[in-house]
Parts: C-alpha cells; structure tokens; sequence
C-alpha cells in the first residue's frame, strides 16, 4: 500500500511551470535508489546500488549481459523485492510488493518483451487492468487518441495488435504507459526489437516524454542511442554501479571500458557505437586481425575449390501459401562470411528454418559441398558440417530446462555413451574446457542452461556449433541479438576463427553495421528475395541500406 | 417426416443441447482463462446427485437446484486449488476429480437412496407464454418448456455479455493468451482464473440439475454419461467462441434426439449405431477436420508469475 501514497502528481501536466527547465540536480529526485542490493539464493545480482533520478532527465542504463540491469528495473517495477536497501519515490518511501503496486505509484515500464496480448485490440489491451465492470471501449479509444497525440504518435484504437508492425507495437507499449501518466518510465532495452529506420523516432518520443517533465530510465546496448539521448549515463558491471556519468562531458570509449572493465578491440567498439568513422578506421588500419582477417586469408590455390553452400533457386511458401522465400540463390565460399542483410520478417526466418532441416522448400534446391541437402533431416544436416545458431535460442537452440554440459553435447551425444549409457564424467570434463575456452561466464558443467544471461546462453549455443567435426559450414542467424558490446565481440571473434579454419559462414542479421565490419559480401534480403549483393564496405553502406528499406539501386 | 415429428424432434434437440449448451458456455469462461476443466464431467455428475439429494430433503426443485450449484461451486474449488494455486497438470488434476466424482456420488447414492432406489423427486414447473406457447410447430417445443430451461438460457446471455463488454472478460482473454502481459497489467492471474473456474462450477451445477430433476427427477450411477467431455468437445468445434459453440451444442443435441427419432419410426440404421454420432461429430471436430480453430495461446498451460 505503500505505493498510494504517490498518486497525486502528474509531472507531464506541469510541463508548462516546473519542469521545461533542466536543472535538475537541485530538485528533489524522482527516483532515489540507496544501497538497493538483491540476492537469488547464493547469487548476488545486485549489490548496494545507488541512484537518483530527476524529473525531464533520461538515464541511460548500461552493462553487460547479466550485469544487473533488468533486475534493477524489474525491482523498481515491484517484479522483485530488494534484499536490502532503500527506494525513495518523489520523496516518499518505496517499496512496491507486486507491479500493480508500482504502477499506482507512478511507475510505468516497457519491457523487454512486448506486453501487449497479440489477439485483443488496442482498446482493450490499454483498458486491461484499468477498469472495472462494464466497458467504455468508445470514451477510452478517445482518451488514448488524445493521449497519444500529445506526444505525436498516432494509434488507431480499433486495430488488432497482431495486425500491427513491431514498430507500431512498440509505440502501443509506449502509449500504454503514458496513459497512467506516469512520473517514472522504465525502459528496458526497448529499441532491441526496432529497424534502424524507426529507432530515430523512438528516441524522440522518448525526448519529449523528459521534456514533458517524465523521468526516463532506459536500458539499452546501442552507444549510439546513449550517445544520442543521454542526460547521464549508469554504467552497472556485475551488479554495482561502477560510474555515473553526465552526458555532456562522456567518451565514449572510457564508457565502454568501464562497462566491460578492459579494453576491446576497434572494430568492435565501433560495431557498438554505430558509428561509420569508427569502422572506417578499423578497417583500413590497426586490425588486420579481425574483421579484414577472416576473408582476405587467400583461398590457398588456384583451383576453386567447390563452394561450402550452395542456394539454388530456393522457393518456400507458407502454410497459407503467402510466398516467403522467392527464388533466392547465393553461395558462401569456403573461409569467407556471407552476411544476408535485411529488416527483420523478410523471409530470414524461413531461410534460417529451411538450412536447419526444420521445413522444406517448396521449390529449388541447396547443397552443402556437392551433396544436396534440400530434403535432408537436422541430423543429417549436423552429420554433413554445418553449424547452425539458430535465431531463436530458447525455442530451437537448446533445451533450457537442461544443464549447460548436457547442451553442450547434445549434438554428439554418441560420443559421450558407452554401452548405451551416457558417460557423465566425460561429458563434465569435455564442457568444463567449452565453457573455458568460450568465456561463458557465472556456469559451472551442472548449471541450468535457463539460468544463464542471453549472451552466456549464445556462448553456449556457439561453443556447440563451432566444435562440430569437421565444420563446413556455419549458419548463424541474429547471433548477437540483445548481446552487449563485449559479448558481441567474443561471438564475432569464434566466427572469424572458424572462417579462418576454413569454414564458410551465413550470417543472417539485421544490423548492418555488425555484417559490414564482419562479413566479405553481403546480400540483402527483401520480401523473400535477394535484391542485390554486394562487397562488405562502408562505401556500400548507403546502398545496401537502401535495398534493404525496398528501394532499388 | 410430418410437421408434429419435426415440433417434438425440435424440442428434444433442445431438451438434449441444453445441459450441454449451460455446461459449455460455463466451460468456455474458463477456457478463456487458460484453463481446461476435464472435471467439468465430475462437477455435472457431483449436481446431478446433490440437486436430487437436495430436493428430496426439502420438496423444492428450486432448493435443490441452488444445492447442485453450490455443489458445482465446491467442486470447482478443488480444481482451482488443484491446478491454479498449485499449478497441477490439468489434465492430471480433471481426470483425478472425475474418478472421485463418480466414486463419491455412487456411494452417496447407495448410502443415502439405496443402490435399486428410483425414488423420484418433485420437478420444476413448466412456464406457459401466453401468445407464444400456443404458436404452431415451434409452440410447444420452444415455449413450453420447464422454466429452469429460460433461467439457464438467460445465463448464457449473461455469459456472452460478460465475456465481451465487462472488464472481467477482457482479463480472462487476457490471462488465456498471454498471462504474463496481464500479470504486467496489474492483474492477477491466479485470481481471474480462480474465479472462472468458479463460474464454471456453478454453470456445470445448473447443467448437472437439468440432467437429474431437470428431466428424469432421479439420480442413477455416472448419468451424466459424458455430457461433460462432448460440452468441452462442443468449445472446440466452435472455435472458443460462444455462439458457435452454443451452434454445436445444438448440432450434438440434434444427433441425440435423432436417435428417438428413427428408433420410433422404421430406422434405416441401428439405433446402437446412432447413438455413436454425437462423439463421431465430436471426434471429427477435435481432429480439426471441421476447420481448424486457434485456442487461447496459455490454454492448459500454469501461471508461474514474472518473478
């Protein structure tokens, strides 16, 4: 109950007297965090953070994966309760016993994950929890057509929610929020699931939410949107808040280092930071190591040697036979990294399923090597060379509810068994080493894959393609999505050294920049078809931007 | 087939729809939810024995008729302790409570009635609408009939509003197809579908008590025969969506009274065969070969909270 105390005030409605302003150091701060540590079981996720958070400010989140981030949010949202320490909420004490208690208080979050129930309508999704007895669906699309144009979105309340794009999706969350006129904002790396194209205006809502007043905490990977939108910058490392830093006097770089408490490597800062010169400069000089390594190891001899993939004329439709695939064909040679560029949801998905043996083309044919693998099993698939990090980990890349060593080996199991049976000892010995050489972090052999961060999961997955004997091919789809910068670094770093032994890689993704620092050549994908392919240069980036937003070169 | 056979068929295809009509709409509240009651069986058969026992001891259907809901009531309760709070498989938990069901309502009734007892208890009366009930042909099959069948009629009515204009629907669709949103939303999960068991319940305990003082005013051992599993075959062949699968109620119904039908004309088929094609219907329709329809996403699937 302690949450009713701070309903009153509605900072977005005093936009006009207080809060236009950005002095905010001298005001009493919305949020007010005070040796907040929190422990599950023997693990400390967090351990005595501070910080405040003032009105019309956006505080940038930062940290690696599993550093603490969303188990600070998730604590300010009243999903966890602190171990110990102190919240303070526009001065009063704070301590939210469930979300529902967080949300009467004044604090609204944007998940990870979208919130929104896909088969319900706006209306109803945003009247969800807000109303009671008999609906007023017509008053309330109103209020939420208001609402929203307040702050330049527009939401047509009638819609379906599955109808709608992930852009316009995330502008409902948005607008879900904003409609209990909340005092704080939690935002936990809501631009992961955004187009480049869309992250712009997202960020400028978020702008006008500060200067309407709003506290904004926003969680995120992307330099360039701390860069871009930051008044002050937390950066946690596991689970303290290592520094705080205004925005007006940051580098960039000492961010990073603080985040991730070593140094990295140029290219991959750049990746992180979004930003061309960056990778410009790695490219030309100081990484022959990295990024020009992989695919500039000249293929040995003269004679081609036949190519690691080849995609001919793929066909596939789907159940409602809605073309998805459209007659694509590309081949990957051997050491080289082939990067598939496109938005998400134009047929990278299918593509990905179609190599892994988890659906059939509808037409056309594709070999790995010379042998066709168009109607070939997942096993048989593995059996041939080819490595595959699936998009969606937790669904198709491991069993979850299985141990980090039982993951690991699941791919080769025969050879962990004698007799019949499994050979634990064998098993532990050979995960301890994956787990070593592959930096996966906070997991001993015995460890609940579940239990891991996204990027230690992806650790996993990788270390368990990439060890395939003999690897041919690799095909990795979104193999950074949601990593941070360093873990970003180690994924890119396995793949370039399996290139470097040869084998050839598909890299599905959409973020352009991490394909043009990585990849030889790039394709671009779009409405199921390859519209073009092209040298992996920052010269080509425009082009290949604009072939992925459907515009033809 | 002359114009009296088609009045009665008519009305018995009511007098068979309409338990499971009750038994489904209640059903499909909880559906909704996320919840599948395999005991929606059990809490008929738990009505149709309490309603009996209820009238017997006061000599008023309608008392007994609030017996066989309270009944439903408790029963329900077990299930949603069982699968709800204590996120129980709710299969395990339905097939469990139908076991029990017909265990615990055959020993009552031998202790309390007697194993060979046909006592018959006192029924409800009829509701005669004037102008209405005189009308030919639909007259006396759709307006004749015992008032407990209006009563239950406007509780589906009640349903479907609930369901589409209240704040308690959207909720249930909510906590059916993606939980942790709603739980994000400041609803709580385990309550709304707590509730919807309950609704169930109490809708399964009108259903059981048309099943027993309803219509042959006596209970026998296991009588409600299935008439749960085809309801919740019903709420599949109509998709999740209430007048559908009120539609397919009828459809069952209309299979049932067939049976009579043919059996007192020259039946062209045996009438053990007819008997067969409610759960034929049934049975096609589960395997989706009547076009296949999208359940409530968490469906059958616990609540284990964000945290």
């Amino acid at each position: 109950m302690t949450g009713q105390t701070a309903t009153a005030v509605d900072p977005l409605q005093t936009t006009g007297r207080a809060s236009r302003v950005r002095a905010p150091d001298v005001r009493e701060p919305v949020l007010d965090l005070a040796g907040i540590t929190k422990s599950f079981g023997a693990l400390t996720a967090l351990s005595e953070a501070a910080l405040e958070v003032h009105a019309g400010e956006v505080l940038c989140l930062l940290g690696e994966n599993g550093a603490g981030k969303s188990t600070l949010c998730n604590l300010i949202y009243g999903v966890f309760r602190p171990t110990g320490g102190e919240m303070r909420l526009g001065g009063a004490a704070y301590a939210p016993a469930d979300p529902k208690a967080a949300l009467e208080a004044g604090v609204g979050m944007v998940h990870q994950h979208f919130s929104v129930v896909p088969s319900m309508t706006v209306v109803d999704n945003l009247l969800l929890g807000r109303s009671r007895g008999i609906l007023h669906r017509r008053l309330f699309a109103e209020e939420i057509r208001a609402r929203a144009a307040e702050f330049g979105l527009e939401v047509d309340p009638w819609r379906v929610v599955k109808d709608m794009s992930v852009g316009e999706r995330q502008r409902l969350e948005i607008v879900k929020c904003l409609m209990r006129r909340p005092r704080l904002l939690l935002l936990d790396e809501p631009t992961a699931v955004l187009p480049p194209e869309e992250i712009g205006s997202f960020l400028d809502v978020c702008r006008r939410i500060a200067d309407g007043g709003g506290a904004l905490i926003l969680v995120t990977h992307k330099l360039a949107e701390v860069a871009k939108i930051a008044d002050r910058t937390a950066i946690l490392r596991a689970g303290r808040i290592v520094d705080t830093v205004p925005m007006a006097s940051a580098d960039m770089k000492a961010i990073v280092q603080a985040m991730i408490g070593r140094e990295l490597g140029g290219a991959t800062v750049a990746v992180g930071l979004d930003l061309a010169e960056h990778a410009e400069a790695a490219e030309t000089d100081e990484l022959p190591a990295s990024a020009e390594a992989s695919g500039k190891i000249p293929a040995a001899t003269k004679s081609r040697p036949p190519d690691v993939l080849q995609i001919d004329a793929l066909t596939y439709r789907d159940r409602n036979g809605a073309v998805r695939l459209d007659e694509i064909t590309v081949e990957v040679r051997p050491g080289k990294i082939l990067g598939i560029a496109g938005v998400e949801g134009n047929g990278q998905s299918e593509l990905g399923l179609i190599l892994a043996g988890l659906e059939r083309p509808s037409a056309g044919r594709w070999f790995v090597g010379d042998r066709e693998m168009t109607r070939a099993s997942p096993a048989e698939i593995t059996a041939a060379g080819v490595g595959i990090v699936p998009e969606d980990r937790h669904a198709v890349g491991a069993v979850v509810e299985m141990s980090v060593a039982e993951n690991l080996c699941l791919q080769n199991l025969a050879q962990y068994t004698r007799f019949g049976l499994v050979r634990r000892g064998a098993m532990t010995a050979a995960a301890k080493d994956l787990i070593a050489r592959y930096d996966v972090r906070g997991a001993g052999p015995e460890t609940r894959f579940a239990s891991l961060s996204g990027g230690n999961q992806q650790k996993v997955v990788l270390a368990r393609e990439l060890t395939l004997d003999p690897l041919v091919l690799l095909v990795a789809a979104q193999p950074t999505r949601g990593l941070d910068v360093g873990a970003v670094e180690t994924v890119y770093g396995h793949i370039r050294s399996a290139c470097g032994r040869g084998a050839g890689v598909l890299l599905i993704s959409s973020e352009l920049d991490e394909l043009i620092a990585v990849s030889d050549r790039i394709a671009v994908i779009y409405r199921g078809r390859i519209v073009g392919e092209m040298p992996a240069t920052q010269k080509n980036r425009e082009a290949i931007g604009a072939l992925m937003s459907g515009h033809a070169a | 087939m002359n114009l009296e056979t088609l009045a009665v068929y008519i009305a018995s295809t009511l007098h068979f729809a309409l338990p499971l009509m009750l038994a489904a709409s209640g059903e499909l509240v909880s559906e909704a939810a996320g919840v599948l009651n395999l005991s929606l069986e059990g809490m008929m058969l738990f009505a149709a024995f309490f309603s009996v026992w209820g009238t017997s001891v006061t000599g008023d259907p309608w008392i007994g008729l609030l017996w066989g809901i309270a009944s439903g009531i408790v029963f329900a309760i077990l299930q949603a302790v069982l699968s709800v709070r204590l996120r129980a498989n709710q299969l395990v938990v339905g097939i469990g409570l139908n076991i029990l069901a017909l265990g615990a309502t055959t020993f009552l009734n031998r202790e309390i009635f007697g194993a060979l007892s046909r006592q018959l208890v006192p029924g409800f009366g009829h509701l005669h609408i004037p102008g209405l009930s005189t009308l030919p042909l639909l007259g006396p099959s759709l307006f004749q009939q015992d008032l407990v069948v209006y009563v239950g009629l406007a509780l589906i009515v009640a349903i479907w509003f609930v369901l589409r204009f209240t704040a308690y629907g959207v909720a249930c669709r909510a906590v059916g197809d993606d939980p942790r949103s709603a739980d994000w939303a400041g609803i709580s999960v385990t309550r709304v579908r707590s509730i919807a068991i309950l609704v169930t319940g109490a809708m399964a305990g009108v259903a059981g008590t048309l099943i027993s003082v309803g219509d042959i005013r006596t209970f026998t051992e296991g009588m409600t025969n299935g008439a749960g599993y085809l309801a919740i075959a019903a709420i599949i062949f109509g998709g999740w969506r209430l007048w559908p699968t009120v539609g397919a109620c009828l459809l069952f119904g209309g299979a049932m009274a067939l049976q009579f039908q043919f059996s007192a004309a020259t039946s062209p088929v045996p009438t053990a065969a007819l008997l067969m094609l409610p759960y034929v219907l049934a049975l096609l329709s589960v395997a989706g070969l009547v076009g296949r329809q999208v359940p409530p996403a968490a469906l059958t699937i616990p609540f284990f909270g964000s945290r």
